[in-house]
């Protein structure tokens, strides 16, 4: 089943993080891109502003929660909004004449918003949330962003537009979400002082908390499906 | 806190992420590079894409004003609730408020000016029409101009004085086709204000005579939750008993433990009968009873009642024996008991029962006195359209202006107002849609819709304090150059009146800020911080204003019945009387063009996109009518065609239909569909205000031969029933056996 | 989704009583008090606003083929049909979300599911129409897309689009709706309080019905957590989700019980328990 060889070769081990497991991935992506149809590895969208992440992301290491702000408190990341391109680059002299600055300031100018395409689309009947992700994987766990952006959105350090290197398609993600997250796992203790039953007497309240299992993916369709 | 220019920043707004919604083509699809996505440019902190912001504003869809607070997401508002703060509706919101999206949203709303120019209407500039507008109004002689508006408090009634006496004139019209004049004056007359507060749910038992006051009177949503608590028991507290006596069934007939249907027109007789039963053994000087009621109530025994109202000795007795038992109660008067040329006696004889049940000073108070009558409210009545038409008729107005009204619709049809209108030199409608007003006019301006605009306003019901509502746009205009708000309008034109006045403010909302940052003492703990003040005041939506408390008068003043004409003997021409009933979805017609409106089934009838005329079984038995059959109902003044539906929760010699449909001229969901029941009123008059006597109107009814179908919501399950034919689907146990005192 | 979860799924479904228990921390209920509904239909438009509805229009609403994924159905007594002397009564109808629903297990491609939360789910692209579900639904609250709404019935002429709530699909032609609770916003409260480390609290979430309602009829809230508004009105009726008869039927000692469910004897379980409606008889 395409499932099974799927969640083989994308293991989500994170530690190895040679060009050989980009070589596996591309492959599995072409292959399933191939057998299904859709067009998701490799293809390079172009922008009306090709903006370069190597040099911003990589070059300089700016998070990438520095831009995407939003990711960390809304479903979607967001593009940065035109006044964060501004904010630093009204003070970028070396790099002032160049044609893509002065096409941004062009748009700043006529105070319109960069129509960007879409790179990491999901269907509109899928719900996602950037947020929880974020909090669990940055926040929570600690782990870098280079793993934690790039496990869905590829090495971005590398790219000057972004370009679609996972295929975000349901059973990519669920493969992730049942290693996690598989039927039977005990559930989350959680500080029982931060659980407010309004009628609850001090007294009575917990020593400690369960909370089931009941808001992950893979088993209740409704987690993800809008 | 930073300074929040809610207009600076939507101004600089880009449309964020909502490219992917229905539209676009292939919106399953993953590919890459397919679909936009926009940044904001400059956006405030607190907005981030994915998630909403609320905003405070004023629903506008009725005279209840209550707070609501808006879903924007965005830059757009997707849904309104109710404002938690508001004191009138707490959180909660009607049907018909939540549909002032569509009215934002409608796809017939109008987007340019349109000018009269040979003969038919054309679309011209703005700058044209503000031209023309100033132009006419500076060549109007003194007292040649009018302003005909629908019911106005808060500031845009003090612009639309100003405006109208900058003019040299002081004929400001309110029309409100859905008038409470009588109710109005009864109160002033009995209890000393025209809104007393009304606490239905420290009230143990509420006799209402047509008072729909869970659906359409007055405070709807306030009354609903006051209701709720009425109907709840507790140690201190049975659960409140509703009694309702209509010729109609409205929606809170529906839900009464006792619906009554009484003769229309005879509700001042009960009245009296129950005051006569009520007064036996006691002075009225003592229970503080107007004396002419307690004279008029002496003719009134039983059988006398029995004989004029039809409401049968038995259930008399026992209503005697509720009021007696139950206290305090409460005691209303509605519109199908006002709608006679006796309307005002029958009111009046309806609410001196509080003083005779000593409800006065317990569940019936006064509100505070209003400090400021410049922005109090003016309800508009039928007599004030009136004189307009006949200013008009005398050729009296070279320039007109109308606002939220609709005559050629609303008007009684003996009025001829379409033909009238013409008369008037020059004639200005501001309208959201082209409707059959705004047909008739020289130039039509298209208005801002209610979410789009700044506004304060004065609920003419307070429930507790006194309150001023304010009206703020929850988004940037849908058509920035289309449609523009009234206030502007006026702003605009009395800078050019009273230029040393006016010229201070850049717009409407400069001039609503100063005004309220001048007069910031008026309110409640007001912050001194002008940024902090009026912040403050747009995030919650509500200012409330410091007011004087009023009391009760230790008793009532006298009135002065007539019931002369009140008992005709019936018409053979024309047997039945008409209940022309009020729905809460479309009220007076303005809300026919919202899909929403007209997809959610009636209360009562369920029946949904048309009218219909409600025939009792009886009288349709006797007719040989069923559902379906396609009716003439006539009066002296007009006739209509319209479907019949047997609804049994009516008087047998009583046919109602609803107001609202008919429109020739409003939008899609609006046209050609239904009757309008304005079109056949009879030009009856209330005696003492001079008020339209909607429920007075004569009718016959004839089987035209044709038959449709009625399309309602009821029975598509199983098989047309109207019962529940034995399932326990809902099921009824009686109060005293309920144990509502041990419930939470 | 893997064959062994796929088989516990499918082992779950035919169980035909709900198991005590299975939902340990969540299941979202209501308690619908007739006595408060007074049939003003405020819930049914919140829930247009909401849902992103589309109006059918006059003809496809007499086929039968309205939206209202919750409509308030009325009905007459029987005793006194021409003279109703109590009024009439009200009820609002809408997706009971059964513990042990007759929808789920008919459904031939499995788009209909039980949540861990205790909701029905109906999964639109999973849904290839076969409308066995709302065959087999008893209450009919199972709504099918008969047309293509947004595109070819044009429910939505611009600019009403623009009033789409974004956080829901707009269905199109083929696939059955039903109220969800109001998923979405169920959802996000989950994931706030997820966030902040801490369980959904009572009254935090309401869905777009209950939020209208003016006499707040509707309570809605975690019937596994025992403080609840929703769980303490269960209680005080002695109704239990998990039971076919309920004290109120076995025992005749009780009368002043009013709550109950509808169609109770087909044993679906449903989630909304109904307060029966009051009339005072001595008025």
């Amino acid at each position: 089943m395409k499932t099974r060889n799927l969640r083989a070769r994308a293991n989500c081990d994170g530690a190895s993080r040679g060009p050989g497991r980009w070589v596996v991935r591309v492959l599995a992506a072409l292959a399933l891109s191939l057998a299904t149809g859709l067009s998701f590895a490799g293809d390079e969208v172009a922008q009306p502003i090709e903006f370069p992440h190597d040099i911003h992301a990589g070059k300089m290491g700016i998070n990438c929660m520095y831009c995407h702000t939003y990711a960390r408190r809304s479903r979607v990341s967001g593009i940065p909004p035109l006044r964060k391109c501004i904010g630093c680059h009204q003070s970028i002299e070396s790099v002032k004449d160049k044609p893509r600055i002065k096409k941004l300031f062009e748009y700043w100018e006529k105070k319109e918003a960069i129509p960007f395409k879409k790179v990491n689309d999901l269907p509109d009947f899928v719900r996602f949330s950037h947020e929880r992700h974020i909090q669990r994987f940055y926040f929570q766990l600690g782990r870098p962003v280079e793993e934690v952006c790039g496990y869905c959105h590829g090495n971005v350090r590398g790219m000057t537009v972004d370009v679609k290197v996972e295929p975000l398609t349901m059973g990519w993600c669920v493969a992730c979400h049942q290693k996690d997250h598989p039927n039977g796992k005990p559930g989350v203790v959680v500080d029982p002082a931060r659980v407010i039953y309004p009628r609850m007497e001090t007294a009575d309240r917990p020593a400690q908390l369960v909370i089931a299992d009941t808001s992950h993916g893979p088993n209740d369709c409704w987690q993800c499906h809008k | 806190m930073k300074n929040v220019q809610r207009r600076d920043f939507l101004r600089v707004l880009g449309w964020g992420g909502a490219s992917a919604s229905v539209g676009a083509c292939g919106f399953t699809s993953i590919d890459s590079g397919v679909e936009t996505v926009k940044s904001y440019v400059e956006p405030e902190d607190f907005n981030i894409p994915g998630i909403a912001v609320y905003y405070a504003s004023t629903c506008t869809q009725c005279e209840a004003l209550c707070g609501v607070v808006g879903r924007v997401r965005d830059g757009r508002v997707l849904k309104l609730e109710g404002n938690p703060v508001s004191g009138i509706n707490q959180g909660k919101l009607c049907g018909l408020g939540q549909a002032s999206v569509q009215h934002h949203y409608n796809p017939d709303r109008l987007r340019a000016p349109l000018m009269r120019q040979d003969g038919g209407l054309k679309p011209v500039s703005w700058t044209d029409a503000m031209a023309t507008l100033l132009d006419k109004s500076a060549a109007t002689k003194d007292g040649r101009f009018a302003f005909l508006t629908g019911p106005v408090s808060g500031h845009l009634k003090v612009l639309v004085r100003n405006a109208t006496e900058s003019l040299g004139s002081n004929q400001h019209f309110t029309y409100d086709p859905l008038s409470t004049r009588v109710n109005r004056a009864a109160a002033d007359q009995l209890f000393g204000a025209e809104s007393p507060r009304l606490l239905l749910d420290q009230a143990h038992l509420i006799v209402s005579f047509g008072a729909d006051f869970l659906d359409t009177w007055v405070s709807p949503v306030h009354f609903a939750g006051q209701y709720a608590r009425f109907r709840r028991a507790s140690d201190s507290k049975p659960r409140g008993v509703l009694v309702q006596i209509e010729p109609r069934m409205t929606l809170t007939g529906a839900n009464a433990d006792r619906w009554i249907a009484i003769r229309p027109g005879s509700e001042g007789v009960l009245a009296l009968g129950l005051a006569n039963a009520l007064l036996t053994g006691k002075s009225a000087a003592s229970v503080a009873v107007p004396p002419a009621i307690a004279t008029a109530a002496a003719a009134f025994d039983k059988t006398r009642v029995a004989a004029e109202t039809g409401v049968s000795e038995e259930v008399f007795d026992r209503l005697v024996r509720l009021l007696r038992e139950r206290a305090p109660s409460v005691v209303l008067s509605g519109p199908s008991a006002e709608g006679h040329v006796h309307g005002s006696s029958n009111a009046q004889a309806i609410l001196a029962l509080n003083w005779v049940l000593g409800n006065v000073g317990k569940t019936v108070l006064l509100p505070p006195k209003l400090p400021f009558p410049q922005i109090a409210p003016e309800s508009g009545d039928t007599a004030s359209l009136q004189q307009f038409t006949a200013g008009l008729a005398a050729g009296k107005f070279d320039t007109v202006f109308l606002h939220d009204v609709n005559p050629v619709y609303s008007a009684p049809a003996f009025l001829k107002y379409k033909e009238i209108f013409p008369k008037a030199g020059f004639k200005v409608v501001f309208a959201q849609y082209l409707d059959e007003t705004a047909r008739e006019a020289d130039l039509v301006l298209p208005v801002d819709s209610a979410l789009e605009d700044w506004g304060t306003h004065l609920p003419a019901y307070q429930p507790e304090g006194l309150e001023l509502t304010l009206q703020q746009p929850l988004m940037e205009r849908l058509y920035p150059d289309g449609t523009r708000s009234v206030g502007d309008v006026l702003l605009e034109l009395l800078k050019r009146r009273r230029p040393e006045e006016y010229k201070g403010f850049a717009d409407y909302y400069a001039y609503l800020r100063a005004a309220l940052l001048r007069n910031r003492s008026a309110f409640v703990d007001a912050p001194g911080d002008d940024e902090q003040f009026w912040t403050e005041a747009l995030s919650k939506g509500v200012l409330r204003v410091n007011a004087q408390e009023q009391h009760v008068p230790a008793k009532a003043a006298n009135v002065e019945l007539d019931f002369a004409g009140a008992t005709q003997a019936a018409d053979a021409q024309y047997p039945f009387r008409l209940a022309p009933a009020v729905r809460a979805s479309l009220r007076d017609g303005r809300n026919a063009n919202l899909p929403w409106m007209q997809e959610t089934p009636d209360t009562l009838t369920t029946i949904v996109w048309d009218s219909w005329a409600e025939v009792h079984p009886a009288t349709a038995k006797r007719l040989g009518i069923v559902d379906g059959d396609i009716l003439e109902v006539a009066s002296a003044s007009g006739s209509l065609k319209v479907q019949a539906y047997v609804f049994p929760g009516i008087h047998p010699d009583v046919i109602g239909v609803p107001l609202g449909q008919g429109h020739e001229s409003m939008g899609r969901y609006a046209d050609g569909r239904g009757a309008n029941p304005f079109r056949i009123l009879d030009p009856v008059f209330d005696r003492k205000t001079g008020e339209l006597a909607m429920y007075a109107t004569r009718v016959r009814v004839t089987k035209t031969g044709a038959r449709g179908h009625v399309v309602k919501d009821e029975g598509w399950k199983s098989g047309n029933l109207k019962t529940q034919a034995g399932r326990k689907l809902v099921v009824t146990v009686a109060a005293d056996k309920a144990k509502l005192s041990e419930e939470v | 989704m893997s064959l062994e979860q796929t088989l516990n799924d499918w082992t779950q479904l035919r169980r035909t009583h709900p198991q005590p228990g299975s939902h340990p921390d969540l299941k979202w209920a209501m308690a619908i008090d007739l006595d408060a509904c007074t049939g003003c239909n405020a819930c049914v438009v919140a829930c247009y606003a909401e849902n992103n509805l589309p109006v059918v229009g006059k003809e496809k609403f007499a086929a039968g083929q309205a939206m209202h994924w919750i409509r308030v159905e009325r009905y007459w007594n029987e005793a006194d049909e021409n003279s109703p002397e109590q009024g009439a009564q009200f009820l609002p109808m809408l997706c009971q979300q059964c513990e042990a629903a007759p929808c789920e297990t008919v459904c031939p491609v499995g788009a209909t599911n039980h949540t861990a939360d205790g909701l029905n789910s109906q999964v639109y692209n999973r849904c290839i129409g076969s409308r066995y579900c709302s065959a087999n639904c008893p209450y009919k609250v199972r709504y099918f897309n008969w047309y293509n709404y947004p595109e070819q019935e044009k429910a939505w002429p611009a600019p009403l689009p623009m009033q789409l709530n974004p956080d829901l699909t707009v269905r199109t032609k083929g696939v059955m709706e039903k109220c969800t609770f109001c998923v979405q916003r169920l959802t996000d409260a989950k994931n706030t309080a997820r966030n902040e480390g801490r369980a959904v609290r009572d009254g935090e979430v309401l869905p777009a019905c209950a939020q209208a309602c003016p006499t707040s009829a509707i309570t809605f809230g975690n019937l596994s957590d025992p403080y609840s508004h929703v769980a303490q009105k269960w209680r005080l009726q002695r109704v239990e989700i998990n039971k076919d008869k309920q004290l109120k039927d076995i025992d005749e000692s009780h009368p002043g019980l009013r709550g109950y469910r509808i169609l109770e004897d087909l044993r679906p379980y449903p989630s909304i328990m109904y307060l029966e409606r009051v009339r005072d008889n001595q008025a």
